[in-house]
């Protein structure tokens, strides 16, 4: 069964482009939420494997959100995503059990690379 | 359309509290006068043209455009069985439309449909006739009766209204 | 004209345009309540998105601007830096020119250069003084030029549109009747008026359908992925074609179809394309080709799925037809080419020996006629043993508006959708045979059924329809062949009315489940005139023929 990943970010152009990429992998993009409180509803309401969570949202930081997943869908694996200048949340996101982050803009192959890594990754192996 | 309004007959002082009111579209089929709760008719109208529609039960006599929407037309005589079935739509007649979740029947009838309002409590529930034995009695809300001692039989419209009953040929399963 | 780059950039200009207006309000916000919280963090997170999505579109220096931008705004956020002095020229010097060049990006411009800004907001970075220019002090006559920018797309829930043409068909309706009445009255100046109604009517019709025209691309394009993917399972070797993204087509057609073409195109590699081994050991290109096509013909428009395949081996249709029971032995011998190969799209049949993970477990090609015959689209299929085979779908451009032929049977008028008429012809009795009880008559050297249309329609119960006879025939007889699945059929109708362009309107209950109707039409009489279904009408046909 293709892998099931929810897209977490504000910008519908960036979630466009990732959606895309990832259906075009064969990955089934289960939701798009453009902001955290979408982001937990629609995590909690679909349960996807990989949640690519953009770190900065307009109504809570990235971080604030990690955090509630993890704790809400403990299983669900988390791939930061954001553009390079925010290097310190990332940081602490994958303290927070991110699995790795993804710097916008990204390529294609980077973000395929990252999430097939992430999926197959039990450990929480940050990749960055 | 409720240009016709009739009093309500003076019911008998025996009960204090005003009586609740019910208004029905009476018409005629067959001998007998029928009736139709007000809320569940949309309109009534002289029946447009009629489209016969192949592959479709006598008693429906065809399609017909109101006001943008294409109804069924059908002939509560036939489908009742009060009329032998397959007459021809006759030269001017008269619609009820009733409105159905999702569609519009028309019902065809032969005189002009009139308003009548009169207590609820001189509605008598149907008594238990079998019910799959016939047509008419499965759609029955119940009997009023006059205090002239005439008689209208109410339908329960939403009864008819699913597709089903109303294509079921008179005295077949709606399966066939 | 929309591949995905285009898409994308419209995607970018309009969120451009969305986050440029929001800055510009949280901007004022700030300079009204300097320590406006919210606000802060809004222009920060803008600045943020414009700047990565400029990055990814490739405009360097918008990211780059926005990208200072994002860190002022960080440092006034953690209180570093105060939203007073001449920061604030600076910062709407900054977002003006972030205005400036997303609309250079809308007009396909260059950027305006943006070094001077850039070394002012790296001043304020480090906390420098900036350097102001005194010259750019006349600023009045710029403020009152400066443009309001709203973006140029707007998004739609596709239901929306729907109601839209749905509102539209009636307008049409009803237009119609006006023209007629106003022809019978005779008004000159109703008439006018009438006509002026017409036209603007054809109009908005035809606009509120263009706006549902989405490029073929937008399917197409997600189809390198599926044929890698079987080919990869299959263990072949596959190169796709595409071609005709931009031909426009209703989305909802195109959305009815997905399915079917993906059955296609899955069936192309497992079925139609040989491995390796067996093109080369047949002198072919070891790569097996795929093509997939959208052109316009007509008012229709062919999506083809292409392959240079073994072709469809007919005998081995013909003979896994009869072991399926779709058909008797003797009736599968008298079937032409076309008519076996239609059979590929008979619930049921399905040519896999093999079941693949990919190919689907006996799900069939019965989805593509199931897909076409609710568009009222047509199949083509060309086959040649060895060569390949060229499956084309034929579909309207768009749902509303079908062209039709009136025609009249007991004095009622039908309307039978274009798309399945294949010609009219008036027939003497002489160029009519019986054979097995059946009418007959030859168009270009083959033998066409013929039936009264009155007959299929007042055709009640389970029975055969009655024996034909050439004595009923009484002087010419008009004949409209109709066409479903290259099966060709000559219905008998009193008369022809015209070629009519109509808005069919579904059946509503309880009359839905009439299949032999594809819905009705309002004349501009404002009659009722019932719309026949070709397919239903030829199934009923071969299923009553005696």
């Amino acid at each position: 069964m293709n892998k099931r990943i929810l897209i977490v970010d504000d910008s519908f152009y960036m979630r466009t482009m990732l959606k895309n990429m990832l259906t075009d992998a064969g990955y089934e993009v289960v939701g798009e939420a453009a902001n955290g409180a979408q982001a937990l509803e629609m995590a909690t309401s679909t349960s996807p494997d990989l949640i690519t969570l953009d770190v900065i949202l307009p109504d809570n930081t990235g971080l604030d959100v990690l955090k509630s997943l993890r704790q809400i869908q403990p299983s669900a694996k988390v791939v930061m995503c954001s553009a390079v200048g925010q290097e310190v949340i990332v940081t602490e996101a994958i303290e927070n059990g991110a699995l790795a982050y993804i710097v916008k803009p990204f390529s294609e192959e980077k973000v395929l690379e990252i999430v097939g890594a992430a999926l197959q990754n039990d450990a929480a192996e940050p990749a960055v | 359309m409720a240009d016709i309004e009739l009093s309500v007959p003076a019911a008998k002082p025996e009960r204090v509290k005003p009586a609740e009111l019910v208004q029905l579209i009476v018409f005629r089929l067959g001998d007998e006068d029928y009736g139709i709760r007000i809320e569940q008719v949309k309109e009534v109208t002289v029946t447009p043209e009629v489209a016969r529609m192949p592959k479709t039960p006598p008693f429906i006599k065809g399609i017909a455009n109101l006001r943008g929407d294409i109804i069924a037309i059908i002939d509560l005589e036939e489908r009742f069985l009060l009329r032998p079935a397959g007459r021809a739509v006759p030269e001017r007649s008269y619609t009820v439309a009733v409105e159905a979740a999702d569609y519009i029947l028309g019902l065809m009838v032969r005189e002009v449909p009139r308003p009548f309002t009169l207590p609820q409590s001189q509605i008598e529930a149907a008594p238990d006739f079998v019910q799959d034995s016939s047509t008419r009695d499965k759609y029955l809300e119940g009997i009023a009766k006059l205090p002239d001692g005439g008689i209208i039989i109410v339908l329960d419209m939403r009864k008819l209204l699913t597709p089903s009953e109303v294509m079921r040929l008179p005295g077949k399963s709606a399966s066939s | 004209m929309k591949t995905r780059d285009q898409e994308y950039r419209e995607l970018f200009m309009a969120e451009a345009l969305e986050y440029y207006d929001s800055m510009s309000r949280h901007l004022s916000e700030l300079e009204r309540n300097p320590n406006a919280g919210p606000a802060l963090n809004e222009l920060f997170r803008l600045m943020h998105n414009l700047k990565a999505n400029a990055r990814a579109m490739g405009f360097t220096d918008l990211g780059e601007v926005a990208h200072h931008l994002e860190t002022l705004f960080g440092l006034i956020r953690d209180q570093e830096r105060t939203f007073s002095g001449p920061l604030i020229r600076v910062v709407f010097a900054g977002v003006d020119a972030l205005g400036n060049m997303i609309r250079a990006v809308g007009a396909n411009q260059p950027l305006p250069d943006a070094s001077a800004l850039l070394d002012n907001l790296d001043r304020l970075v480090r906390g420098e003084a900036p350097v102001l220019d005194e010259v750019d002090e006349g600023d009045t006559e710029e403020e009152s030029n400066r443009k309001m920018e709203l973006s140029d797309l707007v998004y739609i829930q596709v239901k929306k549109l729907d109601n839209l043409l749905n509102l539209v068909g009636e307008l049409v309706i009803d237009r119609d009747r006006i023209m007629t009445l106003a022809q019978e009255i005779g008004n000159p100046a109703l008439l006018a008026t009438a006509q002026h109604l017409f036209r603007i009517s054809d109009d908005l019709q035809y606009s509120v359908m263009d706006a549902r025209l989405v490029g073929v691309g937008v399917l197409l394009n997600k189809f390198p992925r599926v044929v890698r993917d079987v080919a990869t399972a299959e263990n072949k070797e596959v190169e796709l074609t595409l071609s005709g993204q931009d031909v426009q087509i209703d989305r909802n057609i195109l959305q009815i179809i997905t399915d079917a073409l993906l059955h296609l195109v899955r069936n192309a590699v497992s079925h139609g394309l040989e491995t390796t081994e067996q093109r080369q050991a047949a002198g072919k290109s070891a790569i097996g080709h795929l093509t997939l096509s959208a052109l316009t013909e007509r008012d229709d428009v062919l999506i083809q799925v292409q392959d240079d395949g073994r072709g469809i081996n007919t005998e081995a249709v013909r003979r896994k037809a009869v072991e399926r029971g779709l058909i008797t032995a003797a009736a599968a011998g008298s079937l032409n080419e076309q008519d076996v190969w239609a059979l590929l799209f008979e619930p049921g049949f399905s040519m896999a020996d093999k079941v693949t993970d990919i190919s689907g477990r006996g799900v069939g090609l019965d989805v593509v006629k199931l897909a076409l015959d609710s568009l009222g689209g047509q199949l083509r299929v060309e086959s040649e043993l060895g060569i390949g085979t060229t499956f084309t779908l034929v579909l309207p451009t768009s749902i509303a508006v079908k062209g039709a032929l009136l025609i009249e049977v007991d004095e009622r008028p039908y309307a039978l959708p274009l798309m399945h008429t294949d010609t009219v012809l008036s027939l003497e009795p002489s160029q009519i045979s019986v054979v097995g009880g059946v009418l007959v008559t030859h168009v270009q050297g083959l033998a066409v059924p013929l039936v009264p249309l009155r007959l299929l329609l007042h055709d009640e119960g389970d029975d055969v329809l009655p024996l034909a006879s050439k004595s009923e025939l009484d002087g010419p007889q008009q004949v409209l062949v109709v066409n479903y699945n290259n099966r060709r059929l000559g219905l008998v109708v009193d008369r022809f009315i015209r070629q009519q362009n109509i808005v069919i309107k579904p059946l509503s209950k309880p009359l839905d489940t009439i299949d032999l109707f594809g819905g009705v039409t309002l004349l501009g009489s404002g009659q009722v005139c019932l719309v026949l279904d070709v397919p239903a009408l030829t199934r009923l046909f071969l299923a009553k023929r005696p």
